[in-house]
């Protein structure tokens, strides 16, 4: 115990603190201006000094440690002398804009120099010049007004790990700049422009558009973007959004955001947002009222629902639906049409490795804090590059790196490159052999009982040994062995999947290959998730076979229960998935098609196919916020609001559930109310008045969800928060051991490879729609590596056609020597079109999802965008 | 771009580090040995080999006084103008340079053969006024020396 | 008295490894070699010898609290930044005398139990650099660097770094930033290096000419070395004397040898047999002395006694004909040169000293700029994260202190001439 006296009041410590902390712990305030609770202690701007009994000098209370004893003054005239002194030094060369600098209102430095800064400046010579660079679209550096205090390279470096920016030069010529010094080459994060206390750094979005005291609400909000989930505070004036900060506290994010949650926001004001239901006549759209619309709606598929069965209609939702969307529509799908079948991209992997690892380890094992990433003693990734596709998830992986946990990472994770102390490089699809090599090891490392009914399972996978798996995959036997060494020195792993390891016709052994590591090394799971409500849609029963809370369709007892609660009976045998369905329309299996905010042209594999697919429906409802390709061929078109104009609640990948509310007013309707109006017509009442209504039922039927309120997600809550506890897995019948040769299938030679990139700055229709987003990265492009640039002829900045049978795309040129030779990445999800659309249409028959490893692909250079050349 | 043996050097300066970013200044000292100045494109190439992210190359690279980040005559005249120096006589020697060379502080002759850097203390004080020309030593230096030894530069 | 760190450097080929064993050298290492490395750490905290970088602080005791953190590896660092202004004692030692430090550094490495050392020397030295690593790359072939140095089963590694332009990378903290690949500014302490320092192992520095008294410590034994120079602060100490004297140079003398003695006797005198009328007895951030105060002997703990400081010691001696002030105005402008930009004060205030000085000197200073010019000193002193902002203030107060008649003369001069 630590007893420490701050100015006269007596500070009992646990474990030593700063002198700051302590004192902000009792109350006292002492200003800061290089602190950040984010970052380490700096001790530069010597703001924080205080007076402490038996020593000579000042201290700077943010970097001096308590002692049993301690007697701290912060006020003392000593004390703030000297604060005055350190002000009228800072504003020798700080401009004094005020009046013109957006920063005016929120400026640490402006409120300190108000309460203990001296009147005027004796300082006579000139100020430092440094005109404000307007290089980048996003951000706008203003080094007249910097005061080194370093927050935002520390933060740069340090949190963030993208080493964007560092401070140049030294003594009073030191000023904060990007490697170009004009345009910033980082990944907008932005966090440098929560840490900055004074204006320097500034984003051009809400420039000069408002001042702080001009905001008149903020909405304390989940970020909408990805499976993270952050939470964030939406600041608004009149209808608008002008500025997206995080929180700083609690969530998973704890004050941190990424380039999309922080600038990515403006696409709800998108020119192309739909305001108003369409109905298509003669091929034409045209205006429609809201209950004209959903009359029409109920008619056709009460219609097709009499003539061909609730079979015959299909419900596919997005992963941008709340759980409460998600809820009401799949009791509307099942209750009211009939019909299981119901799904969302969820089933693209996420779903189907959430049931594989659950079915073995049991309910909630992929769904961890992500907290315990850096807590882990290594971490283990694979199947997609965690910072591009959840960047705060990734975030802690770099944490773990700074604080010397070792990573290793397989496959293409730029990302990761500075972080990863491993770094296997498979060629392209042939992560299995090598994960097949490594769970060969580790059991004979770790030895297995055999005893277990898992245990079982792993001692029958064929093994693979580093030669051969070297031969196959091209990582060096040596290369997997420490790879191998260091995760069995570990204790309490993480391992991170991402869904392109899925995505493959080797999925399931992947998965078990997976699984078998995860119980070798006693590890934490983590699925990446790509859209923010994929937990959600899968714990709301948005399944083809699945029940709310997680309880499978087949077992009479749950079944009994939701049909008891709904009313009705649901068709008691499993629905079609996602692909299952576009499949089914093809082969007119289905008449009607219902989506909420999915663009399946854009999203799906071969996208000609699908397209033709939904062209054979005869009926295609469609929700979004924008008039997507797949709204284009729908028959009625109703707008969403998108989540800044709505309330209801989003799961995260941790399980976490928290809620999204509403800052703005938007034109279209919430997916739960729309549906719960179109069951009525149909004679199904669904009486709820708001989202927290469906919570309550939620909350009633779902055991996981039991008793849940929106007051208990306030960012802590994970399910089972009052509910049931999970139950425990180990249902392997499904899972089929590989043969050797499977496990050691090679890429065929001379064949040039796609794989899926995934962009940093864009996420599918709404990125593209983000004016901001879309000027940090404007044009799709390909990576491809050195040597097959090579040998294609390709440069930096090239034009290239990239084909496949199924399509082609016009890419620019990007070289990365990390690419694996053979192969092509190219990002999902910017431009026109994404890498799906030329994707051949394969399924996966026994995890039903998407396959994408099977491309031959050309790639030809075009000489100038139109023109092709012959290479 | 780096020559094949720069690269080399700095692998090879790599391996007395039990850490990569150590051997950072070394390495700009062996580019700036090749090239007379580390350009944009040299401080990214050495931060791709060192794997240390671009960004902070430069900002280490400009902390220190003697990296050039800008191109520079063929010969660099590093002359100390601290207080011992200043005492016995570098303020007519910078004159001397400026009457006979036009050559300014942290400015190059007009035929590129020389560039100018005024330096703090090189500690050359017993022997002071001092300069280094290159990577040579001279000190002593009087108005006739200087322009004995510069001549000597071509 | 006898040349200890200046041995046989008059002899062109001091720096070959054979001249300097053929003068006795390595014997240091056989002895110490014989020792247990504890007893070496008590036998060098024993000689009472003090640091020779500036501080003065105590070897013995660093090297004891390196030597009780277990982590491994550990590193020995020796600074040979030589940065202060005035400063060139160093050089001698690296460019004459390099198998001397080698020595010095084989004995510490053993004694510490650090495998890896670093020369970290400062980047105007390119001449020591060649010299340095020849002298290294020598020491290799003979046996005493190396996995098993002499076949005892003893490692140490060593190599030089070369700093690059930033008098602050002399300060430890900062060099070991600097080492380690990054900007040159000094770290928060606790934790000191000697517990978390490079690469966060536990590392010892010590300055080039400290380093270089070790195997004479070794040598002769820590109480006869204990007995040369100073009580408290023994051993023989190479002072650099530069200005207007008439052998500059550097002289190894006794600790505690007089100032007067030093600037009179060993170094001959005023040039021109002019006036005497200043001394920075310790390198450009010691206090400045009038020529009325040269009577204190020279050593870390009897110069603060007679209001200034050993520092480095080098003497920087300035006759009649100086202008003080000019001399005040650049020293200070090497410090805001030098400022590493981290720290309030010090990356703005000095800038701002340096602004009122440069008024001063060029004649268009105020009368009230001399006391703004302390009261903005008075504000840095003691707020600074590192001693270096502290030394600039501290210069600028000693030279009002003394002579505060020349800064108010300038003043004066300039506004009559501004008035004509
Ligand atoms: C601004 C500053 C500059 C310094 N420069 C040097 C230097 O050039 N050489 C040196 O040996 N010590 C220098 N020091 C002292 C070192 O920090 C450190 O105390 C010394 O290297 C320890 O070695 P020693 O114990 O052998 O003296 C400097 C200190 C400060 C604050
Ligand atoms: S006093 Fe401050 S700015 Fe000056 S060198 Fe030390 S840390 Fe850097
Ligand atoms: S907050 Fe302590 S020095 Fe800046």
């Amino acid at each position: 115990m630590i007893t420490v006296t701050i100015n006269r009041k007596k500070i009992n410590l646990e474990k030593p603190v700063t002198i700051l902390k302590a004192a902000r712990m009792a109350g006292i305030e002492i200003p800061t201006l290089c602190n950040h609770e984010m970052l380490e202690p700096f001790g530069g701007c010597r703001l924080c000094l205080v007076e402490i009994e038996k020593m000579p000098r000042l201290q700077t209370s943010c970097t001096q440690y308590v002692t049993d004893g301690m007697v701290v003054w912060t006020e003392t005239e000593k004390v703030v002398e000297a604060r005055k002194a350190m002000l009228e030094f800072l504003l020798i060369n700080h401009a004094l804009d005020c009046p013109y600098c957006d920063k005016a209102g929120e400026c640490d430095l402006q409120d300190v120099t108000a309460k203990y800064g001296p009147a005027t400046g004796r300082f006579a010579e000139g100020k430092r010049r440094h005109p404000e660079s307007f290089d980048d679209p996003i951000i706008v550096r203003n080094m007249e007004r910097c005061i080194s205090c370093t927050r935002c390279v520390r933060m740069c470096s340090k949190v963030q790990g993208a080493y964007a920016i560092s401070m140049v030069n030294r003594s009073s010529k030191t000023f904060v700049e990007p490697f170009s010094g004009g345009r910033y080459d980082c990944e907008y994060c932005g966090n440098c422009l929560t840490v900055c206390p004074v204006g320097a750094i500034m984003s051009r979005m809400h420039r000069h558009t408002y001042r702080p005291w001009q905001i008149e609400k903020e909405a304390d909000t989940v970020c909408s973007f990805c499976g993270v989930g952050c939470s964030m505070v939406l600041q608004v004036r009149g209808n608008s959004i002008v500025r997206a900060v995080p929180r700083e506290t609690g969530g998973s994010n704890k004050g941190l955001l990424c380039n999309r949650g922080r600038f990515g926001y403006d696409y709800v004001v998108s020119s192309g947002r739909l305001d108003s239901p369409m109905i298509k006549r003669d091929g034409k759209f045209r205006r429609a009222s809201w209950s004209e619309a959903f009359t029409y709606i109920a008619g056709r598929l009460k219609k097709i629902k009499e003539d061909s069965g609730g079979n015959s209609i299909a419900g596919i939702v997005s992963g941008r639906c709340t759980n409460e969307d998600g809820y009401v529509f799949q009791k509307f799908m099942r209750a009211v049409l009939g019909s299981n079948n119901i799904d969302s991209v969820a089933s693209f992997g996420y779903a189907q490795a959430q049931r594989f690892f659950e079915g073995i380890f049991g309910q909630g094992v992929t769904a961890n804090s992500m907290r315990g990433i850096p807590n882990s003693d290594g971490v283990f990734v694979v199947g997609g590059d965690p910072t591009a596709v959840n960047p705060v998830l990734g975030l802690q992986i770099r944490a773990a790196a700074g604080k010397g946990v070792p990573v290793t990472a397989v496959g293409y994770m730029p990302g990761l490159k500075i972080f990863a102390a491993n770094r296997p490089m498979p060629k392209p699809f042939t992560e299995t052999a090598l994960l097949s090599a490594m769970v060969t090891e580790l059991r004979n490392i770790k030895g297995i009982s055999g005893k277990g009914l898992f245990d079982k399972l792993i001692k029958d996978i064929p093994p693979v040994s580093l030669g051969e798996a070297e031969e196959v995959c091209g990582v060096p036997s040596k290369d997997i062995r420490s790879a191998v060494d260091a995760l069995s020195r570990m204790t309490n792993p993480s391992i991170v999947i991402g869904m392109d390891i899925i995505r493959r016709t080797e999925g399931q052994a992947n998965l078990l290959l997976l699984a078998a590591l995860v119980s070798l090394l006693n590890s934490r799971i983590y699925l990446l998730s790509e859209l923010p409500n994929e937990q959600g849609l899968t714990d709301m029963g948005c399944l083809p076979d699945m029940l709310p809370g997680g309880r499978h369709l087949t077992v009479e007892s749950f079944r009994r229960r939701y049909e008891e609660f709904f009313g009705v009976d649901i068709p008691s045998s499993p629905g079609m998935g996602i692909m299952e369905m576009i499949e089914a329309a093809h082969d007119k299996k289905i008449k009607a098609l219902y989506v909420m905010g999915e663009d399946l042209v854009y999203s799906m594999p071969d996208s000609a196919y699908v397209k033709a697919a939904l062209s054979k429906l005869d009926f295609l409802v469609m929700h979004d916020i924008f008039m997507t390709e797949t709204a284009g061929l729908a028959d009625v078109v109703i707008p969403s609001l998108s989540w800044s104009e709505k309330e209801g609640s989003y799961t995260n990948l941790e399980r976490r559930m928290q809620i999204v509310r509403k800052a703005v007013e938007g034109k279209g309707m919430e997916e739960w109310r729309a549906v719960s109006e179109i069951s009525r017509l149909l004679g199904f009442n669904m009486d709820y008045k708001s989202s927290g209504d469906v919570i309550a039922e939620i909350a009633k039927v779902s055991p996981l969800h039991k008793d849940i309120t929106y007051e208990d997600m306030t960012g802590e809550c994970m399910w089972p928060y009052k509910g049931e506890p999970l139950r425990h897995g180990i249902s392997l019948e499904d899972i089929e051991m590989p043969d050797k040769g499977s496990l050691l299938k090679r890429p065929e030679k001379d064949r040039i490879y796609i794989g899926v990139d995934k962009p940093l700055f864009h996420f599918e229709t709404l990125s593209r729609n983000s004016e901001a987003l879309s000027s940090i990265a404007p044009e799709p492009y390909m990576n491809v590596g050195k040597a097959l640039a090579g040998r294609l002829f390709l440069a930096e900045g090239d034009s290239a056609n990239v084909s496949t049978a199924a399509g082609s795309l016009k890419l620019s040129v990007r070289v990365d020597p990390d690419i694996p030779d053979n192969s092509v990445m190219v990002p999902d999800n910017f431009g026109d079109k994404g890498v799906y659309a030329i994707m051949q249409w394969k399924v996966n028959s026994a995890l039903k999802a998407p396959v994408t490893d099977a491309e031959g692909v050309t790639i030809k250079k075009m000489k100038h965008a139109a023109e092709e050349v012959a290479v | 771009m780096l020559s094949e043996n720069t690269v080399k050097e700095i692998g090879l300066i790599r391996s007395k580090y039990h850490d990569a970013q150590s051997s950072l200044l070394p390495a700009l000292y062996v580019v700036q040995r090749e090239h007379g100045w580390l350009s944009p494109e040299a401080l990214k190439e050495v931060g791709e080999i060192l794997n240390v992210p671009k960004a902070e190359v430069k900002g280490v690279s400009t902390f220190y006084a003697m990296f050039r980040h800008k191109p520079i005559g063929r010969h660099l005249i590093q002359l100390c103008t601290n207080v011992a120096c200043m005492i016995m006589g570098s303020e007519n020697l910078l004159n001397i340079l400026k009457d006979r060379y036009g050559l300014e502080p942290n400015g190059t002759t007009v035929d590129g053969r020389f560039s100018l850097v005024v330096m703090e203390c090189i500690g050359a004080c017993g022997t002071a006024p001092a300069m280094l020309v290159d990577t040579d030593f001279h000190d002593n230096l009087t108005e006739k020396r200087i322009t004995e030894i510069l001549e000597s530069y071509k | 008295m006898e040349k200890i760190l200046l041995r046989n450097i008059e002899n062109p080929d001091s720096a070959d490894i054979n001249e300097y064993i053929k003068a006795g050298g390595y014997k240091a290492l056989l002895k110490a070699l014989e020792f247990k490395p504890a007893d070496i750490v008590g036998e060098v905290r024993k000689s009472g010898i003090r640091g020779r970088g500036g501080a003065g602080f105590p070897t013995g005791m660093k090297w004891a609290f390196a030597s009780a953190d277990p982590k491994k590896p550990r590193y020995i660092l020796c600074n040979a930044d030589e940065g202060e202004p005035g400063t060139f004692k160093d050089r001698p030692i690296l460019e004459k005398n390099p198998h001397l430090l080698i020595e010095g550094m084989i004995i510490s490495g053993y004694a510490l139990e650090a495998e890896y050392g670093y020369i970290y020397l400062r980047g105007e030295y390119p001449a020591a650099k060649g010299i340095l690593n020849a002298a290294v790359e020598q020491a290799y072939e003979k046996g005493y660097l190396g996995d098993n140095i002499l076949g005892k089963g003893v490692r140490l590694h060593l190599s030089v770094h070369q700093g690059a332009g930033a008098y602050i990378c002399g300060e430890e903290t900062a060099l070991i930033e600097s080492l380690e690949g990054k900007r040159g500014q000094p770290r928060i302490k606790p934790p000191f290096p000697v517990n978390e320092g490079f690469l966060s192992k536990p590392t010892v520095i010590n300055n080039v000419e400290t380093l270089a008294n070790i195997p004479y410590i070794i040598e002769i034994g820590a109480d006869a070395y204990a007995a040369i120079g100073s009580p408290d602060c023994p051993g023989p100490k190479l002072f650099s004397v530069s200005g207007h004297v008439k052998r500059p140079g550097v002289y190894e003398l006794p600790m505690g040898v007089s100032l007067r003695d030093i600037i009179y006797n060993h170094s001959g005198g005023i040039l021109d047999d002019k006036k005497l009328k200043a001394v920075i007895p310790g390198g450009i951030s010691t206090p400045i002395l009038p020529a009325d105060a040269i009577d204190c002997p020279m050593d870390f703990v009897n110069m603060p006694k007679h209001g200034s400081m050993l520092g480095s010691g080098a003497v920087m001696v300035f006759d009649e004909t100086v202008d003080l002030v000019k001399i005040c105005y650049r020293a200070i402008k090497f410090f805001e040169h030098e400022s590493c930009g981290k720290c309030t004060p010090c990356r703005e205030g000095v800038g701002w000293m340096r602004a009122i000085l440069e008024r001063i000197s060029g004649g268009s200073g105020t009368a009230g700029d001399i006391d703004l010019l302390i009261e903005v000193s008075n504000n840095i002193t003691g707020k600074t994260f590192c001693p270096l902002g502290d030394g600039a203030a501290m210069t600028a107060q000693n030279f009002i202190k003394h002579f505060r008649n020349e800064f108010e003369k300038k003043i004066n001069n300039g506004s009559v001439k501004r008035a004509a």
